[in-house]
């Protein structure tokens, strides 16, 4: 047994853009792939929740379909539980999706709305032909909705999803993954569809059930707050890029990359005096297209401390900060000394 | 000073085939020139619909039960839609609906679209319409060819850019903005608080700002209007509602406590237990008693009415009472 | 999906399809055919018109393009309408020599200012029966008809029409009150026997009609010359008015209302299958052209065009020309042609769901591609393809009307197209037969604007539930 669950090497995904039949003769019209994810390696230990952040289109969605082997990925390797899994045949695919689960950003459109309760529980149970009778998978289906803490169970079983609340749904879905025993979750967006006022409440069921069946999640996410509450490790992403990757305190504390930076200081904190300040954000524009990434360090074009070195020289590749802290910016304790001396 | 729009007593239900939804019941409140004010609650407590119906559409089946809305002095609900549509509704208040950005025409270009709106609330000539798309587009921060553009080429902030533009288009006292930033990226929705803040200064506008994110409301506005079940439960100063102090009402109380922050490492994040009240037969008393953990035997019993706990600070709270 | 969810799902339904008026128009008028179909054998006024439609013996009673006999109501001289008498008195009587004679005595009330066109008696018998008939009038005379000695009779039917043999003892009667003279001026303008026989006697009768109103009876008496081996059964009594029917009767003495209930059911088994399983055709290949999408869709949606372009009638009336199909074959024929109707909204919305979260979520649970198919996706387009069904009903019924109409339809059965095609080969139009007609064409509308009805309360109601969920 390794400690390490989820291996991703040099993985990368690009996307070939649509050609019409005129073009494809005429060689006209050329497009460039759509670099979704473009060469990123990272580990997820036994255990731990490990949190994807990113702005939309960072690719950080995609890699979390390339986790679930939704689609195929273009280049790179997968290893989970010590196992190649890149390119698997049918029957391995079918054994992996038994180990890795995945829940999606919107709850009540990741249920068939003609689907009751007790459908969508037992839906996964059919498609893995999980034994058993079916008082023995109405008790999975109870056990499984008691562990996300719909109670009474037999009452939700016979409702449709319309009829339930946002939170209420998210927990089915929850359920939903952990009716397989799974070993890792793929969590896109849990909560981001959520009312504030039970994110929290959710965000906590999650993490207790985590504790309790010792699983690993991948928490996909553009909320650094809720990500900071959550997660171990946070790898912040740009462009199908990982730009910095650290313990969540280090990162959200101390962060080294300007885009990280800036992320953090987008985020409102809810305190008074902050009426009259436009706040100077430490970024330029917005992002940029997958198919037409900056030469360079791909974030130089709305980077305030790029230089002339930033633009030219090939781009900079993750290093080593301290214990666990890794980041890709060459100008990082540059930027940091800039920062200090300006008070 | 003179208030611009005055809201008095206002009561809108929905009429369903189950029963009347009290989604307004019974709102007082006031906006004054050049104030933003907050509209903050749990989503389904009625801050759309308090939106809608101040720019007097009221989403059927919702029809006006009681109340005034006074702009600029003038009850706007008997006025006939003819009335309304030429000399209030985009003339003295207009709004950025909920996910407007993402209800642009796909086949029409986004200067296509912002003509239309101008055609249907005023009759400038195409020329003017043309050169007053391009000047608004300037002051949102856009490129003038953005108009030959389609939705699709446009990334969510720059829709929500146009949005905006439109909206101010024929000069407005008052701007409703229903969650405008709710679908977009941190960054982007920093960028473009922003720029409302600039656009503010610039034509001395008054914003409602609605939504459910109470750190964000910390940004923008003046005043916090905190809506429970139909209701208004709280409001206050910005530093009232955010100062060292805290809020007055349990509600926003727990509200707050369940947003969560980047700088202060917790290891349980507060969240309120139960749902929002079914507005069809609201609960009996406080209508947040049976989620309130503060609850004692009168808040079941008697509704408690708005008062004034300082200046400026009015709460709906039977505990202000209690001592 | 379980009993419990499906009845919630059609209380659902209903609760909002009541709301349709005009669905509930279309409904009523489906529930109404389905019970004509259901008790077609109660409402025929002559049973065997499903086999006998095109037998001559069958109608030959009938009188020709009569009128239907409520138009009684808007003319001033009121004319017979044809009836059958069934119920006649049955006497026996035993004569010498072992002889039994049985009379049959039927009553008929006569109220109208025509007299009818003709008198038939029909009886069936066995062995060798003399045969009579005769008539007695509301003056209390009574006239000997005819007479008929038939030999060998193994249970054929014995037709005696007053029209050709009571002519003699007509004409014998009317001696009685008529000169010679003028008997024979008004014999050569062909003097009809009916118009004598309901005739009030009295000089001048030849030449003026005057209806003699009243009770008649028409005997019919059977002579068993050898009571052990022959007998009579089934007489009955047919007087041919000149309105017949609800409906009246074609150019061939076919009764049109009988035609047209037992043409119902076909009208019906025409549209419902055709659209059923076209629409089933429809709606598979409109999913699966969409969820494997790529060189699969380009393939089926490239046979789709080809067949979607090519003009349904022209081919159907090749077909019908060449083979003289049944009709099972024409709507196999249709349905060859018509399950395009429905694939390019089904595909469109297929495509949508296809990209729905829970088919993605159902793909990371690791389902199979049929299970996604059958299970998710075939459930939440059948309802749609009710509606679609419903609509594409009117244009079955038209097309197998329209290669009735150019005579080509299935012979063996009946029609409204049939009935339709047999009017214009009569020349209906030019004759005046208007109850040939318009009752056919107007039930094809009525059946087309019933399923049209449904299909766009249905689609009303349906389709939006998609976009909301």
């Amino acid at each position: 047994m390794t400690d390490t669950i989820l291996s991703i090497k040099n993985l990368k995904k690009y996307f070939e853009p649509h050609q019409n039949f005129a073009q494809s003769i005429t060689g006209g019209g050329q497009k460039k792939p759509i670099k979704a994810v473009d060469d990123i390696s990272f580990d997820i230990r036994r255990g731990e929740i490990f949190g994807l952040i990113g702005e939309s289109g960072s690719g950080k969605t995609t890699t979390g379909k390339l986790v679930m082997k939704l689609i195929e990925p273009t280049s790179g390797q997968m290893f989970f539980d010590g196992e190649d899994v890149t390119h698997l045949g049918k029957e391995k695919l079918k054994e992996y999706r038994r180990k890795v689960q995945m829940i999606f950003q919107d709850p009540y459109a990741s249920m068939n709305p003609r689907f009751k309760i007790r459908d969508v529980l037992e839906e996964p149970l059919i498609i893995h032909k999980v034994k058993g009778s079916i008082e023995e998978r109405t008790k999975m289906i109870v056990q499984a909705l008691e562990e996300v803490k719909l109670i009474p169970p037999d009452e939700f079983m016979g409702r449709w999803p319309h009829m339930l609340s946002g939170g209420q749904r998210q927990r089915v879905a929850t359920a939903r993954t952990l009716i397989l025993n799974p070993m890792m979750l793929v969590a896109d967006e849990p909560v981001s569809m959520i009312d504030l006022s039970t994110r929290a409440e959710i965000l906590h069921m999650m993490k207790e059930v985590q504790k309790e069946l010792g699983l690993s999640y991948l928490y996909i996410t553009h909320d650094l707050s809720t990500a900071r509450y959550f997660t171990d490790r946070i790898a912040v992403m740009y462009l199908g890029r990982i730009v910095e990757i650290g313990r969540a305190d280090d990162i959200i504390d101390n962060p080294l990359h300007p885009y990280t930076q800036a992320l953090i200081e987008a985020v409102p904190e809810p305190a008074s005096g902050k009426l009259d300040i436009v706040k100077e954000l430490p970024i330029y524009g917005e992002i940029p297209s997958p198919a037409n990434i900056p030469q360079g360090c791909r974030f130089h074009t709305r980077c305030p401390y790029a230089t002339e070195a930033c633009k030219r020289e090939p781009e900079p590749e993750l290093s080593l900060d301290s214990a666990e802290h890794y980041h890709a910016c060459r100008r990082a304790y540059e930027v940091q000394a800039e920062k200090k001396r300006a008070g | 000073m003179d208030s611009l729009l005055k809201v008095e007593n206002l009561q809108m239900h929905y009429f369903t085939s189950k029963g009347a939804v009290r989604a307004i019941d019974d709102i007082n409140f006031e906006l004054m020139p050049g104030e933003t004010i907050g509209l903050v609650g749990e989503s389904g407590c009625g801050k759309t619909s308090l939106g809608t119906s101040i720019l007097r559409m009221p989403t059927p089946p919702g029809r006006y039960v009681g109340g005034r809305i006074l702009v600029d002095g003038v009850d706007v609900i008997p006025l006939p839609e003819r009335e309304v549509r030429k000399n209030v509704r985009w003339q003295k208040i207009s709004m950025v609906f909920q996910g407007a950005m993402n209800c642009l025409t796909p086949v029409y270009t986004i200067g296509r679209q912002m003509m239309e709106t101008l055609n249907e609330h005023s009759d400038l000539s195409r020329s003017d319409a043309e050169s007053l798309i391009t000047e608004y587009l300037g002051y949102v921060g856009l490129p003038p060819e953005i108009v030959q553009r389609y939705p699709h080429e446009l990334s969510g902030g720059m829709k929500q850019r146009a949005v905006i533009a439109t909206a101010l288009f024929l000069k407005p006292e008052i701007v409703i903005l229903d969650e405008p930033t709710t679908a977009l990226d941190v960054i982007v929705q920093a960028q473009i608080i922003n720029l409302l803040k600039k656009l503010k200064k610039q034509f001395s506008l008054s914003f409602m700002f609605i939504t459910h994110d109470l750190a964000l409301e910390a940004e923008i506005s003046d005043r916090i209007c905190v809506m429970y079940a139909g209701k208004i439960v709280e409001l206050g100063t910005n530093a009232q509602i955010y100062g060292t102090q805290g809020p007055a009402h349990p509600y926003t109380e727990r509200l707050l406590a369940a947003t969560p922050r980047l700088f202060k490492k917790v290891e349980q994040l507060q969240f309120i237990p139960g749902t929002p009240p079914d507005l069809i037969d609201p609960p009996k008393g406080c209508r947040f008693s049976p989620r309130c953990d503060k609850a004692f035997d009168k808040c079941f019993q008697e509704e408690p009415p708005l008062i004034e706990i300082e200046p400026g600070h009015m709460s709906a709270c039977w505990l202000h009472r209690r001592g | 999906m379980n009993l419990g969810d499906t009845k919630y799902r059609l209380s659902e339904f209903w609760s909002e399809f009541r709301k349709e008026r005009s669905g509930l128009v279309g409904l009523a008028i489906l529930v109404l055919s389905l019970l004509v179909v259901i008790f077609e054998p109660a409402i025929l006024p002559w049973k065997e018109v499903n086999s006998k439609w095109r037998s001559i013996d069958y109608w030959q009673d009938n009188s020709a393009s009569a009128p239907p006999a409520w138009t009684n109501a808007f003319t001033k001289l009121k004319a017979p309408v044809t009836v059958r008498l069934d119920d006649g008195k049955k006497e026996e009587a035993s004569l010498d020599g072992g002889v039994k004679l049985v009379t049959y005595t039927f009553d008929y009330h006569y109220t109208a200012d025509k007299a009818p066109l003709d008198v038939i008696f029909h009886i069936t018998g066995h062995g060798d029966i003399p045969i009579l008939v005769s008539i007695g009038r509301p003056d209390g005379t009574t006239l000997d008809l005819g007479q008929r000695f038939e030999q060998g009779l193994a249970g054929q039917d014995i037709r005696i029409s007053v029209d050709n043999d009571g002519r003699e003892s007509a004409f014998t009667f009317i001696k009685n009150y008529e000169s010679e003279g003028a008997l024979e001026q008004y014999s050569g303008k062909s003097l009809r026997t009916n118009d004598i026989l309901f005739n009030t006697a009295r000089e001048g009768m030849a030449r003026e009609f005057k209806p003699l109103k009243g009770d008649y009876k028409l005997i019919v008496k059977a002579m068993l010359l050898d009571p052990e081996n022959s007998k009579v059964e089934e007489p009955h009594v047919v007087v041919t008015g000149s309105v017949s029917g609800i409906l009246g009767t074609d150019d061939s003495k076919r009764d049109l209302f009988s035609g047209l209930v037992a043409g119902l059911k076909w009208a019906l088994l025409i549209g419902l299958l055709t659209s059923a399983i076209s629409v089933l055709i429809g709606v598979m290949y409109g999913i699966i052209s969409a969820y494997f999408g790529g060189t699969v869709d380009s393939v089926m949606q490239f046979i789709y065009q080809i067949v979607n372009s090519i003009p349904v009638l022209p081919v159907l009336i090749v077909i019908s020309a060449i083979f003289k199909p049944s009709i099972y074959m024409l709507i196999a024929v249709m349905v060859l042609f018509f399950w395009t109707g429905s694939v390019m909204t089904v595909r469109s919305m297929a495509l949508q769901i296809k990209e729905e979260t829970y088919i993605e979520a159902a793909k990371a649970l690791g389902a199979k591609k049929s299970r996604i198919i059958f299970k998710h996706m075939v459930p939440i387009l059948i309802p749609y393809s009710f509606a679609s069904m419903a609509l594409s009903v009117p244009s079955a019924i038209v097309y197998e009307s329209s290669v009735s109409l150019l005579g080509l339809g299935d012979a063996t059965i009946v029609t409204w197209g049939q009935i339709l095609h047999d009017a214009m080969q009569g020349a209906a139009i030019l004759k005046g037969i208007w109850w040939w007609i318009l009752p056919p064409g107007l039930l094809i509308a009525v059946m087309g604007m019933t399923f049209a009805f449904l299909g766009f309360s249905m689609d009303k109601i349906l389709h939006p539930k998609l976009k909301t969920r």
